[in-house]
């Protein structure tokens, strides 16, 4: 892993103006963070605190009120910057009337790609994103899942280090967000940083090493999602049904180890999991447990 | 050299982007074929048989009414092409890369260019063709007046269609400079117009503040020339007619002057947009 932090956001402020009387909005209020090179990151919180907002001043999208950000220790502000950075907005909407290749050679041509290089480029991308057969295909056609691998396969045509992604499963079906969840532990294992927008705590929660929560724009908490979800120091049993009797037998069992049983109930399994695990005929299951 | 300095293939790849958008909205066809129906209606004078002065009534109202479909095609096309990319935010996956905000304006720019420069090509073709057929068959009707050949000077009437074509590229400029600090695209076209009206009629207000004689009239009609070009410059139909000729000094001031305005408007465009947040 690089010791270079992919991104350095420091004291960064955002005010937006609102209407002629000068009233202000804070977006972003004083937010600090250090992202590592190499890892996946996920930038939580509520609607209205501030995700896309820092994404934006990452991405020199919006310019910041205060503060600084650096993105590979380029200041923001540059174009090196976005030489190594990749972008997927929410929801995606792309130039409909292009094919998947071209709209792929579009971006590339963009960052600089040309001739041979760029069409072997292109046709690397879109099988990555599991796309080569609808490359001919025009984008307007494209189901929402197949918008998002486009979205990622042009974000990524110039070989970014650092690719963000704002609510990459928004809308999506469990087969959408099961492929879409792989291709971000697939970016992962080619080095790449991954920051992942979200307001679906327990989405991200299975791919971040960190999270960081916002909240009106303020860093509320930063850690390990084992960290932020209190379960560090604590272990899961999926046993078949015991009777009181049993359940007695346990616990003592455990104290005498110095351990306590915390919890009993009913095992609930993820809608989501059980869609993968039992998919409809004809479909192979996407998850395996 | 850094390979981020301001790229006219990122440019172009833009405007072909822009064109490609415009072509599929089909709003090109639909003014052409208003513009080409009206054009054809001035065919039914035949019956008249006025002469010369026929020709330069056909001229006339083919150049009126490219002129007259030519400005709206400009303005909404800029519009629109300009905020469908923000509302649908595609301007977003565009900007995030490493692309700077006046090559994407003048992509824009180009892209919608293209799209006017066929439309004029279109429509200048159908004028002359137009006039070219009347003509001879005005020549087999009354060949005494004919003796000396064709009165017509054809390559002035493409001159005057490429004024044309020029006062359309600052009127796209300028509607590009709107739109830059606009937050919707009926804003845009509404003041589009409003000063597409005031670049049209300003000469009006310059007389009349020049016969008032008073230094703050004069003050304020060079203001206002200063600041909105005199579209009238571009109507270089009614300075020659259809028979005389347009000198290569006029041509050549006209489109001075236009590249003025647009390199003007164009600063300014790209000024506005660097501060304007998506």
């Amino acid at each position: 892993m690089s010791a270079e932090p992919a991104v350095v956001i420091q004291e960064l402020t955002k005010d937006f103006e609102l209407g002629l009387r000068g009233t202000r909005l804070r977006a972003v209020d004083h937010l600090s963070l250090r992202i590592a090179a190499g890892q996946i990151f996920g930038l939580l919180g509520p609607n209205g605190s501030g995700k896309s907002t820092t994404v934006k001043l990452v991405l020199d999208l919006l310019s910041a009120t205060s503060g600084e950000c650096r993105v590979f220790g380029v200041p923001s502000g540059c174009m090196e910057s976005r030489r190594s950075t990749a972008y997927l907005p929410e929801s995606p909407c792309f130039h409909r009337y292009l094919t998947g290749r071209e709209l792929v050679g579009l971006h590339g041509g963009l960052c600089g790609l040309r001739g041979a290089p760029l069409k072997a480029r292109v046709d690397e991308m879109l099988s990555w994103a599991g796309l080569a057969e609808a490359a001919s295909r025009r984008v307007g056609t494209y189901s929402k899942g197949m918008l998002q691998r486009i979205g990622l396969a042009q974000a990524l045509v110039h070989d970014p280090r650092l690719v963000i992604l704002d609510e990459p499963t928004a809308g999506m079906d469990p087969a959408g967000v099961a492929d879409i969840t792989a291709l971000i532990l697939r970016l992962k294992a080619e080095g790449r940083t991954v920051i992942i927008v979200s307001h679906l705590l327990e989405q991200v929660e299975e791919v971040c090493d960190r999270v960081a929560i916002l909240d009106h724009g303020r860093l509320v908490r930063e850690g390990t999602p084992a960290e932020l979800a209190g379960s560090a120091s604590r272990q899961a049993l999926v046993v078949d049904p015991l009777n009181p009797e049993q359940l007695t037998e346990l616990s003592a069992w455990l104290e005498a180890r110095g351990r306590s049983l915390l919890s009993v109930g009913p095992f609930r399994s993820g809608m989501d999991r059980s869609f993968l695990l039992t998919p409809p005929a004809g479909h192979a299951a996407k998850y395996k447990p | 050299m850094n390979a981020w300095q301001f790229s006219p293939r990122r440019v172009g790849l833009i405007a072909r982007v822009t064109f490609l958008e415009a072509r599929r909205q089909r709003l090109l066809p639909l003014l052409m074929l208003g513009a080409a129906g009206l054009e054809l209606g001035a065919q039914m004078l035949e019956e008249f048989n006025f002469g010369l002065s026929e020709l330069k009534f056909i001229a006339d109202l083919g150049q009126g009414v490219a002129a007259f479909f030519g400005s709206i095609l400009a303005i909404v096309a800029s519009a629109q092409l300009f905020f469908r990319e923000i509302d649908e935010r595609s301007a977003l996956t565009l900007l995030a890369k490493p692309v700077r905000r006046s090559e994407y304006l003048a992509g824009k720019f180009f892209g919608i260019m293209a799209v006017i420069s066929l439309f004029c090509v279109l429509m200048t073709a159908l004028i002359i063709v137009m006039l070219w057929s009347r003509e001879t068959a005005l020549m087999h009707g009354r060949p005494e007046l004919w003796e000396r050949g064709r009165h017509l000077n054809y390559a002035a009437i493409l001159a005057v269609g490429f004024a044309h074509w020029l006062g359309l590229a600052v009127l796209v400029a300028f509607t590009l400079l709107i739109a830059s600090f606009a937050q919707s695209s009926l804003f845009t076209v509404g003041v589009s117009l409003g000063v597409l009206v005031i670049c049209q009629l300003q000469f009006l207000a310059q007389e009349a503040y020049a016969k008032a004689g008073t230094l703050g009239g004069r003050w304020v009609a060079g203001f206002i020339a200063l600041l909105f070009p005199n579209f009238q410059v571009f109507n270089l139909g009614d300075v020659t007619g259809v028979e005389g000729e347009i000198g290569v000094m006029l041509l050549a001031r006209v489109t001075g002057y236009a590249l003025f305005y647009v390199g003007v408007a164009g600063m300014l465009a790209v000024f506005c947009f660097k501060r304007r947040e998506i």
